[in-house]
């Protein structure tokens, strides 16, 4: 039995768990930078009016007379224990708050990354099909419109555009988790979703398009075409299939930007999503809201990464032999 | 002419499948439940942000006390003129050289936990205000309250250390409801329980909080059976909610917002507002501790200009006070028009011919016009040779500032009260708690608030005030420019709603769908 | 002179390739098409620096307020009457000047990071890559977002903020080719020979680097003007009055239905200015990589 410290799966998780601590400690400090606490957020200008009893005794309320190390610590620790604090603006725990907005984000992301997949995957076929043709021309175009249009510009433009003049605006209707009213739901998901999933078209396209050139170049699929395999047939089943790795990768990475890349989206489209909890938090400048909800997206964006690398394993054999 | 070859091969015609199937599924969609399904006597309120607070003692952002007027009643209200009328306290009574103030109570009025109102009530959440502890944000309104009496259910009788002309009219904010006397602001502020039209329903942090109607409510029962105040975040949002029939209220601050609503079939309403944009100036700090820099700049600012650019024409220039019973004379200024000559000239006097530069803090995200004020006032200020050095903060930096008084100029939007001391007798008068912040006091002044406070009668109150307001403008103590209009806008079939000046939404109690 | 004679015995990063790179560049339509993008949007905003737009970006002619494009204004005013062109041009200046700054340091930063922890190893990996990983972790856009809000805001605090979020981006890019190199005969030799570190990193490292800094650039330059418009657009990005693209498209998003030239000619010129980026980003990738004669 050799040390268990050796192990590269007990060395992945103490490089997590330091990564974890690391963005603890980076949120915590920055946030203290930032002018203004929970009380001037909370009374605004009327703040000045406080006599300084009355402020000592707000400073007390919101747990900010403790030193800072103090605070950390006793944070830290209730995270530990599974308390991540509490809003007073929402009424709430930050598990609680967490539990309702982390599997919206996380729709959102899968279905941004669906429609990403279903805009940059065939757009990359076609592109390959005839590289450098005007097939390729038109593929590179829209990946370039989808990598240069600013993801807030279209998604203000399309909720104008909808609810102007197609009086259709789902978003607008009180929040529909999926568990509640699933046709709803996906209408209110449909327009953040095809905001981002356009965006991440693009990457996903250019992946996919060297992956699929780099695949059409390989002996096998020569003598695929050689034995008269149809070449659609061969696009899909030969070509496709053996690039999918890059391609899962990238999806890999762009789902997890998403986790708190899609707070634009979130707020001019109303979606409760994790994203949106983070902002508030900043505006409210509720220290535990924003250092619990920052340090789980971390957390699910190192799983939703570790959950690639095995993906990846089961998509391609030879990985999983080396 | 490739094109349609492209077209013509498997990959393009799986692409043209995708996008038909995103058209055809939007298609549907609209059809089963395009328009506000959930309306059913329940009125939606477009809101922008979660209330950040259910406390009403500490509430001041404007989400938090438009929804706690709904649930919380106060001794007294405001009718449409912001004349003060009866709320929970049914006729008032002074006595004792208008040292004492006996109140009659309503009688049968109950809390939303089916316990009666009293004055026991009365006496103690008066009396929580006081104590520093409660961080009451209004507790300087009741401090010339020396003690509450309760002789009996329904009558609270009020002690003054002195003479308090505003008092009736202060104990109508939000920041004054009465609570029971078995409640906590802890506890409310889980569970609200108050006396108001509407009870607690549930909240969903980031997405709506609803209100049922309190069929008890002694004002008589509300006509929609619930509100709910649904948060939408941007507020080009809120108008598209509008209109798609999703939302069918919602208040409006920026002026280009409501007028996008007004172009697409809402029904906009505007009021006039109390609340007054202003640049303060701080004449603690060099060079604005002179007189003629102040005036210079005041006279170097046409005030029309800044709330065409900055507001697009959506307001009333205005002098320092702005309710209508004691409202300044907006041209009573030392210069009545913008005279660039004269502020050079006064800035020449005060020994800067060369110019001068002032650093001025403009919050960004506090509300909607401030840097497009500031932007213009630069604009004009360096035409007299003033240089504005703009600071713009993010509101949290900008209120840390002001509340500090650590600024020379601040680009501010102040709320205004229907009583000019209630306005103004925390910054000017040199005990004002807000005085730190106003950065100016004089004999003149002190004596003049004094003698407002003390006075009952209204025609020499308002003479006493005009003198104030005329102070304040000859000495440029602040530059005062406009008042916005508030702005409701509403969707067909919404009626029955009053705007008041303060912004309150109380008369939502009112408001009927069809 | 040993080290010259050292480097001269590598065929890497010779003179000659730079110049074939250049013409491939201007040969492939993505490369070109770039560049003429790229030289126009710097064009503009050299014009800007220089004074040379129509009117004064910041000047307000309260009389000409919200006027429709017309030969005067060519996009119109806003609702100061401020020339929208002569702001679209400030603009420009503005955001390439925050972009630029911004991907300078994270690249300076990055790479220099990314080189040592991939020459040295051991004791300075170490570090480098728990940062990297904790800034990796960090959402980028919320990372961005806390930062801005924390500093005094001006246009260099708004580039330290974008910078920070894309220096690990620069260590990863950089340190991978690093471990790599380090294993070659060449560098081998250089250190058998007893040339001094520094040396070696700076003659040798670099220029085998450069390519794919270069390209990363280049694309990063993209990505922060988009995230400056992004923070401008949630309220945090460059203050008034100088415009930054992201900021009048923040401004005028209430104008849209009225006055819809206040958001179409910044959104207009942001897309331009960001395809430009991306084709050059492209066409360097493709030019640069030896590899690559043809297509892909």
């Amino acid at each position: 039995m050799r040390s268990i410290a050796r192990h590269p799966l007990f060395r992945r998780l103490v490089e997590t768990a330091l990564t974890l601590f690391g963005v603890a400690v980076l949120v915590f400090t920055t946030l203290r930078a930032i002018p203004g606490d929970e009380i001037t957020a909370t009374l605004g200008t009327e703040a000045a009016g406080l006599s300084p009893e009355q402020q000592e005794s707000l400073r007390a309320y919101y747990g900010l007379d403790q030193p800072l190390v103090l605070q950390f610590f006793s944070w830290l620790g209730n995270v530990l224990t599974g308390n991540l604090g509490f809003s007073r603006r929402a009424g709430a725990s930050v598990v609680e708050m967490t539990a309702s907005a982390l599997p919206v984000t996380l729709e959102l992301a899968v279905l941004a990354t669906i429609v990403g997949l279903l805009i940059g995957v065939p757009l990359a076929m076609l592109s390959a099909s005839r590289p450098n043709g005007i097939r390729d021309g038109f593929g590179q175009l829209v990946g370039l419109a989808a990598l240069s249009v600013p993801n807030f510009l279209l998604g203000a433009a399309l909720l104008t555009l909808i609810s102007k003049y197609a009086h259709y605006n789902p978003n607008a209707q009180g929040f529909a988790h999926l568990t509640q009213d699933p046709l709803l739901n996906l209408q209110q998901m449909l327009f953040p979703a095809l905001v981002l999933g356009f965006g991440l078209a693009a990457p996903i396209m250019r992946t996919a398009r060297s992956a699929l050139l780099e695949v059409q170049t390989q002996d096998f699929v020569r003598t695929a075409r050689g034995k008269g395999v149809a070449p659609w047939r061969l696009r899909v089943r030969h070509v496709l299939h053996n690039a999918l790795n890059p391609i899962v990768t990238m999806a890999g990475i762009q789902f997890g930007y998403l986790l708190g890349g899609a707070v634009v989206v979130e707020q001019i489209f109303s979606v409760p999503g994790i994203g949106r909890q983070v902002l508030a938090g900043i505006q409210q400048k509720e220290y535990a809201v924003v250092q619990s909800t920052v340090l789980v997206i971390a957390t699910t964006f190192v799983v939703v990464n570790l959950l690639t690398d095995l993906l990846y394993r089961v998509i391609d054999p030879r990985v999983r032999a080396a | 002419m490739k094109l349609p070859s492209a077209l013509s091969s498997p990959a393009a015609r799986c692409l043209v499948a995708v996008a038909a199937a995103a058209l055809v599924a939007t298609g549907c969609s609209s059809g089963t439940s395009g328009k506000g399904g959930s309306t059913g006597g329940t009125l939606v309120v477009g809101y922008t942000a979660d209330p950040n607070t259910l406390e009403p003692w500490k509430a001041t952002q404007f989400q938090a006390v438009h929804l706690l007027e709904q649930m919380y009643s106060t001794l007294t209200e405001l009718d449409a003129d912001l004349d003060v009328k009866p709320g929970l306290a049914e006729k008032w009574q002074y006595s004792d050289g208008n040292k004492t103030l006996t109140l009659t109570l309503r009688k049968d009025v109950k809390f939303h936990d089916g316990k009666a109102f009293t004055s026991a009530d009365v006496k103690s959440s008066i009396e929580r205000i006081q104590q520093p502890e409660t961080a009451a944000v209004a507790a300087a309104t009741v401090k010339s309250i020396q003690s509450v009496e309760a002789p009996d259910p329904q009558t609270a009788v009020l002690h003054l250390a002195a003479p308090d002309a505003g008092l009736l009219a202060g104990l109508a904010t939000t920041n004054l409801v009465m609570l029971s006397k078995d409640d906590t602001p802890a506890t409310i502020g889980q569970k609200p329980n108050g006396t108001g039209a509407f009870t607690f329903d549930s909240r969903t942090a980031g997405q709506s909080v609803k209100l049922t109607a309190n069929t008890d409510y002694w004002g008589g029962k509300p006509k929609v059976t619930g509100l709910e105040f649904r948060i939408i975040p941007d507020q080009t949002s809120v108008v598209a909610a509008l209109q798609s029939g999703n939302v069918q209220f919602a208040t409006l601050d920026d002026p280009l917002v409501a007028k996008s609503a007004e172009g697409s079939g809402l029904t906009v309403t505007k009021t006039p507002s109390l609340s007054y944009h202003v640049l303060q100036l701080n004449a603690r700090k060099a060079p604005l501790d002179k007189r003629d820099v102040r005036l210079a700049i005041s006279c170097a600012i046409d005030r029309k200009q800044v709330l065409d650019t900055a507001a697009l024409g959506a307001g009333e220039v205005t002098g320092p006070i702005t309710s209508p019973a004691y409202k300044s004379d907006p041209n009573a200024r030392p210069c009545p028009t913008r005279d660039v000559a004269k502020a050079k000239q006064l800035l020449a006097g005060a020994g800067f011919a060369n110019g001068v530069t002032i650093p001025v803090i403009v919050s960004q995200g506090e509300y909607a016009t401030s840097v497009n004020e500031a932007q213009n006032l630069q604009a004009q200020l360096k035409e007299a040779g003033i240089n504005l050095d703009l600071q713009t903060l993010e509101s949290g930096a900008y209120v840390d500032k002001w509340v500090a008084a650590d600024f020379s100029a601040a680009v501010a939007l102040n709320g205004g009260r229907p009583d000019p001391d209630g306005m103004y007798g925390r910054y000017f008068p040199s005990t004002g708690n807000l005085n730190k912040v106003a950065g100016y006091s004089s004999p003149e002044l002190d004596k003049l608030f004094a003698e407002g406070k003390a006075t009952t009668d209204p025609a020499q109150r308002k003479e006493i005030y005009a003198q104030a307001s005329r102070h304040l403008e000859d000495n440029a103590v602040w530059v005062w420019l406009f008042s916005s209009y508030g702005y409701t806008a509403t969707t067909q079939g919404v009626s029955g709603f009053t705007p008041l000046a303060n912004g309150s939404l109380q008369s939502l109690r009112e408001i009927s769908l069809q | 002179m040993t080290a010259a004679v050292a480097g001269q015995q590598v065929p890497v990063a010779a003179p000659p390739a730079r110049t074939a790179a250049w013409r491939r560049l201007l040969r492939s339509p993505a490369g070109l098409g770039g560049a003429v993008l790229v030289a126009l949007v710097v064009a503009a905003a050299g014009a800007a620096l220089l004074g040379l737009t129509p009117y004064d970006p910041i000047a307000q002619h309260p009389q000409a307020r919200l006027q429709q494009p017309s030969a005067d204004y060519w996009f119109g005013t806003d609702q100061f009457g401020r020339d929208v062109f002569s702001r679209c041009l400030a603009g420009v200046a503005n955001s390439l000047r925050v972009a630029v700054v911004a991907v300078f340091l994270s690249a300076l930063v990055g790479t220099t990071a990314g080189v040592c922890a991939g020459f040295y190893g051991g004791k300075v990996r170490g570090p480098v890559l728990a940062v990297t990983n904790v800034l990796f972790a960090f959402p980028p856009l919320l990372l961005a977002l806390t930062l801005a809000a924390t500093f005094t805001r001006n246009w260099l605090t708004i580039a330290i903020a974008i910078a920070i979020v894309y220096v690990p981006i620069f260590v990863r890019v950089s340190r991978g080719p690093v471990l790599s190199l380090r294993e070659t005969d060449f560098i081998k030799a250089a250190r058998v020979l007893g040339i001094p570190t520094w040396r070696i990193l700076l003659r040798h490292l670099l220029p085998n680097l450069a390519a794919i800094v270069i390209v990363q650039v280049t694309l990063s330059l993209s990505w922060a003007v988009l995230t400056e418009a992004a923070l401008s657009f949630l309220g945090l990005g460059s203050p008034p009055p100088a415009p930054s693209l992201g900021s009048m498209v923040f401004d005028a998003k209430i104008l849209a239905g009225t006055a819809w030239w206040n958001l179409a000619a910044p959104g207009a010129v942001i897309v331009v200015f960001v395809v430009g980026l991306n084709l050059l980003g492209d066409g360097l990738r493709d030019a640069l990589d030896p590899r690559n004669g043809r297509n892909a």
